[in-house]
């Protein structure tokens, strides 16, 4: 980037340690003024080779490992891991254990987009919206806590099923906390609607029209604030999602206001998902009856075979290619994470913006390098 | 648009380059292609059959068989088809068409898959290590013979 210099141009290194971004990585930006002529990324800072280390491991001592792809949504990579291991495997979960995967999948989805928002806030200058999140954020991971036992890494999806049967008193603690919780969304809408310097750091900034999104690739919350109805949960149904009545929520701007506006419908759309789930959820047991899932046994081999399973994440397609040679590890795992292609698709998006509006564009993707990384 | 259709007129367009096409499930497909037919291949794929969408470029180290594989899952925005396509390489100076001019994003899996297993993309706009330091390009940690990084793993300081 160096060589290319002009007069009254320099080069300006965001990172890898920034209060904007959302983990290390290096943006390096050629400039000409306050305007951004050029744009590059340099990933790897917390590259922790987790494609290796699962190739170590036992299947069971994988689920600890995936859970360390994103804290943030760590039973999103969980659900991805033993789906693809049950399909190798041709085993599938019971209703109940189904439905208490998609009550966390959905309350992760819940705080991720809380934490995705207040950041956002805090990269613009809105600093309090950090604090209104993660003050609401709390409350959800109180009931993924009173679930799991733990409010990041969680272990707790099994072959099969899941380890624990939802708690006494989950229901009328968590319809307490969505009660809550729609109230503070709707101020949250009112308050990015109403401020006006707001709407003026957000409203066409960051603008990417439907094809372009589909041309780099992005998906998620990033493509459906384009008007493209993309998502794993209506496209390849898995667990009960058929079942259940949602909405997939689009906007049509493409700009960083819409993606907020996106991720904000989601919650509305993850809690209405809820409800129906905590109404509807059946009773019986949580592993398949007359099978060995769900004891201890000390080898699990997997047959032979490869799948690639998807699922949606909050930040878009999560998919993982596994391999396996009938042995008790898996012969090769690949990791698809969604925020891998949206932070490829960053610098096309900011060249020829200012540098004030790279942190609303890098904010408005919510990002998590340490999934890009992996 | 059903796997049968795809897989018939993917086999129609390119006899030569496209074996072994099956069907695994109803959203699920699988095929070998050739090495230097892919670029092509996944133009017309993305012309004629929709499928618009690049999820994942990776390599697979099959030691026992001494071959590399590049694996491409490609899928759609409009219909929930996940075609598998693979290529089989040689383990020693294994080189493949790169498909950034068709997928745009391939850009960042092909140096990935470079730099973990030294599968070299031709035609690539910037082929240099993505998440590896730089010097330890050369290495190929994801293939199955690595050992180790020399003199800098926990293993050889002890």
């Amino acid at each position: 980037m160096e060589e290319q210099l002009e007069p009254n141009e320099m080069i300006v290194h965001l990172g890898p340690q920034h209060p904007m971004q959302p983990g290390p990585f290096r943006l390096n930006l050629r400039l000409k003024g306050e305007t951004v002529m050029d744009a590059d990324i340099e990933l790897g800072f917390i590259h922790k080779g987790i494609e290796k280390i699962l190739e170590n491991k036992t299947y069971l001592q994988g689920i600890t490992i995936v859970d360390r792809i994103c804290y943030l949504v760590a039973l999103v990579n969980e659900e991805c891991f033993v789906g693809c291991t049950e399909k190798l495997l041709g085993i599938k979960p019971p209703e109940r254990s189904q439905y208490i995967r998609v009550i966390l999948d959905e309350l992760t989805r819940i705080q991720s987009h809380l934490l995705g928002m207040g950041e956002f806030g805090e990269f613009i200058g809105f600093v309090s919206m950090f604090m209104y999140a993660i003050r609401e954020r709390e409350e959800v991971l109180g009931l993924i806590d009173m679930v799991t036992g733990a409010r990041v890494t969680h272990s707790y999806l099994k072959f099969g099923g899941v380890r624990d049967d939802l708690p006494d008193g989950f229901k009328e603690k968590a319809l307490s906390v969505f009660n809550n919780l729609k109230k503070s969304v709707d101020d949250f809408e009112e308050m990015f609607h109403t401020d006006r310097i707001f709407r003026e750091r957000t409203v066409g900034v960051g603008v990417l029209t439907a094809d372009a999104a589909k041309n780099l690739g992005v998906s998620g919350p990033v493509l459906r604030a384009t008007g493209v109805p993309f998502d794993i949960r209506k496209n390849e149904p898995y667990l009960v999602y058929k079942d259940l009545d949602f909405k997939v929520c689009t906007e049509t701007a493409g700009d960083c206001f819409a993606r907020v506006q996106v991720r904000i419908n989601e919650i509305r759309e993850s809690i209405y998902i809820l409800e129906q789930c905590l109404d509807q959820i059946p009773g019986g047991p949580l592993f398949p009856e007359g099978t060995m899932y769900g004891r201890r046994t000390p080898v699990m081999r997997v047959p032979a075979g490869e799948v690639f399973h998807r699922v949606e994440d909050p930040r878009g397609e999560m998919g993982m290619y596994m391999i396996s040679d009938g042995s008790d590890k898996p012969y090769r795992v690949k990791i698809r994470g969604p925020y891998y292609p949206t932070l490829q698709a960053l610098p096309p998006l900011i060249i020829g913006t200012t540098v004030a509006d790279v942190a609303a564009i890098s904010g408005s993707m919510d990002g998590c390098t340490s999934e890009a990384d992996r | 648009m059903d796997v049968a259709e795809i897989l018939k007129s993917l086999t129609d367009a390119f006899p030569e380059a496209i074996s072994e096409a099956t069907a695994e499930s109803e959203i699920r497909a699988g095929s070998y292609v050739d090495k230097d037919k892919v670029k092509k291949v996944c133009q017309y794929l993305k012309d004629s059959l929709q499928f618009d969408h690049l999820c994942s470029v990776c390599g697979v180290d099959y030691i026992k068989r001494n071959e590399l594989e590049v694996v491409y899952h490609i899928a759609s925005y409009n219909h929930p088809v996940v075609l598998t396509l693979k290529a089989r390489l040689p383990r020693e100076n294994p080189e493949i068409e790169s498909i950034v001019s068709v997928y745009w994003n391939a850009n960042w899996y092909e140096r990935e898959t470079y730099e973990l297993f030294g599968i070299l993309f031709e035609n690539h706009p910037n082929l240099k290590s993505l998440v590896l330091p730089e010097d330890m390009l050369g290495e190929w940690p994801l293939r199955k013979d690595y050992e180790g990084f020399p003199n800098k793993t926990a293993r050889n300081l002890v």
